[in-house]
């Protein structure tokens, strides 16, 4: 038995992503030994199968191939809660502003946001990190794991930076492209 | 700006209600009873922020001080009636709430001006999101049902348990009225702050809490602690009559 192998029976049964220096403990061997195996077992799974080895929410998960999602869809029938524009946008305030209390995201969006900012708290997007230190001690939110996880992220370092104030946006392109 | 108790009318109105306490109001926008100025605002024929209610009330509780009890009646119908004013009035200086924009699902250009810094990001999420819901993965709950696993606590026993959760909550303080609109703070939130908060060192569970608490935010605590013990992520151990905490 490998420690390819075992690294592969351990991320089968694993619901979640899971961290290197989990795998290395689990099997007795350095991270660099299981960064190795990780590698053979990526390009293995990139020559042929459904399945292949993404890295998310910091570690590292099995799941299947996207050109497999139409036929799974049509398996599973999984439901997908809808995420609107104003959820989005309190989201990537939050992504990039944390801890940010619900008062700093309204003085930037301008509008009341309490409502999106419990809806995302109840999907796991976010959840609280403290208080802050003023008065009122007004609750400080931050983004979760799972939000990591639903937008396909590894880590916030990912997200690409916000456009400077005063920088002028280019033209979108229209429905037709 | 007047008023005055002019007398009581003692009358039945034409529904048979007693009639309210008949203070005389003289006021720039309104000049009148109190019944009067009851049944202009309620008809929304005067702006009541134009009314000033703090002199009313003000006369009203003289009133009261120095009305005979057989007025109870009369003076309860102008109570009932100040009463609906105050709130007519609290509910005008609330501030209004400006709602969200209706906002179309693939409308980019829509974005509030305010946040068209993030813009951007908006977009990068949408995409990803997207990207994501392409990929399939295994659900948990292979296997055996995990509450039926066996595992160790070292020498701690559940008495050991009990007495500190018992600890804990002398310290507690009752619990604070939460708004309404407060997310729920989740069992697993309180696990991720235990496990933040907790080191390779053995400490009681009062060591890692914050100085105040609520006897809720006790029970969050002492049952994080309780579900990472179950999950092998905390160990404890019972040290003189307490019992400590630290991560294995």
């Amino acid at each position: 038995m490998t420690i390819v192998d075992q690294v592969h029976a351990l991320l089968f049964v694993a619901d979640s992503p899971t961290k290197l220096d989990q795998l290395a403990v689990a099997l007795n061997v350095t991270e660099g030994q299981i960064e190795q195996a990780i590698e053979v077992l990526e390009s293995h799974f990139a020559q042929a199968g459904p399945v292949q080895l993404v890295r998310l929410a910091g570690g590292i998960q099995l799941s299947t191939k996207p050109e497999y999602a139409e036929i799974l869809g049509a398996f599973l029938k999984p439901q997908r809660q809808r995420m609107s524009r104003s959820l989005l946008e309190v989201l990537a305030i939050v992504a990039y502003r944390q801890p940010i209390t619900l008062g700093e995201i309204e003085a930037i969006r301008g509008v009341n946001s309490d409502y999106s900012v419990r809806i995302l708290a109840e999907r796991h997007f976010l959840h609280e990190l403290g208080r802050k230190p003023v008065p009122g001690r007004p609750v400080l939110y931050g983004t979760t794991q799972q939000f990591l996880h639903q937008f396909k992220l590894n880590s916030l370092d990912q997200l690409p930076a916000p456009v400077p104030e005063g920088y002028e946006l280019p033209a979108l392109p229209g429905p037709e492209g | 700006m007047a008023v005055a108790v002019v007398g009581s009318p003692k009358t039945l109105s034409a529904l048979g209600m007693v009639a309210p306490t008949d203070l005389e109001i003289k006021l720039p926008a309104f000049e009148g009873s109190l019944s009067a100025l009851f049944n202009v605002v309620r008809e929304r024929k005067i702006d009541l922020m134009d009314v000033p209610l703090f002199p009313i009330c003000e006369s009203y509780f003289k009133y009261i001080l120095t009305a005979s009890l057989e007025n109870l009646d009369e003076a309860a119908a102008a109570l009932s009636a100040l009463a609906y004013l105050l709130e007519r009035k609290a509910w005008l200086l609330l501030p209004v709430d400006e709602p969200e924009p209706e906002v179309v699902e693939d409308d980019l250009t829509s974005i509030l001006p305010t946040a068209q810094e993030y813009r951007v990001i908006v977009e990068a999420l949408t995409v990803w999101r997207d990207e994501r819901a392409d990929l399939f993965f295994r659900s948990a709950d292979a296997g055996p049902d995990p509450y039926e696993l066996p595992f160790t606590i070292s020498n701690v026993t559940a008495l050991d348990l009990a007495k500190a959760f018992e600890r804990v909550l002398e310290r507690a303080e009752p619990n604070t009225i939460e708004p309404l609109n407060k997310p729920r703070k989740s069992l697993q939130d309180q696990m991720a702050l235990v496990l933040r908060i907790l080191g390779k060192e053995f400490v009681p569970l009062t060591d890692l809490m914050p100085e105040r608490y609520t006897r809720t935010e006790a029970v969050y605590w002492f049952l994080a602690v309780l579900e990472l013990m179950r999950l092998g992520q905390v160990v404890a151990r019972v040290e003189g009559d307490t019992v400590e905490f630290a991560l294995p």
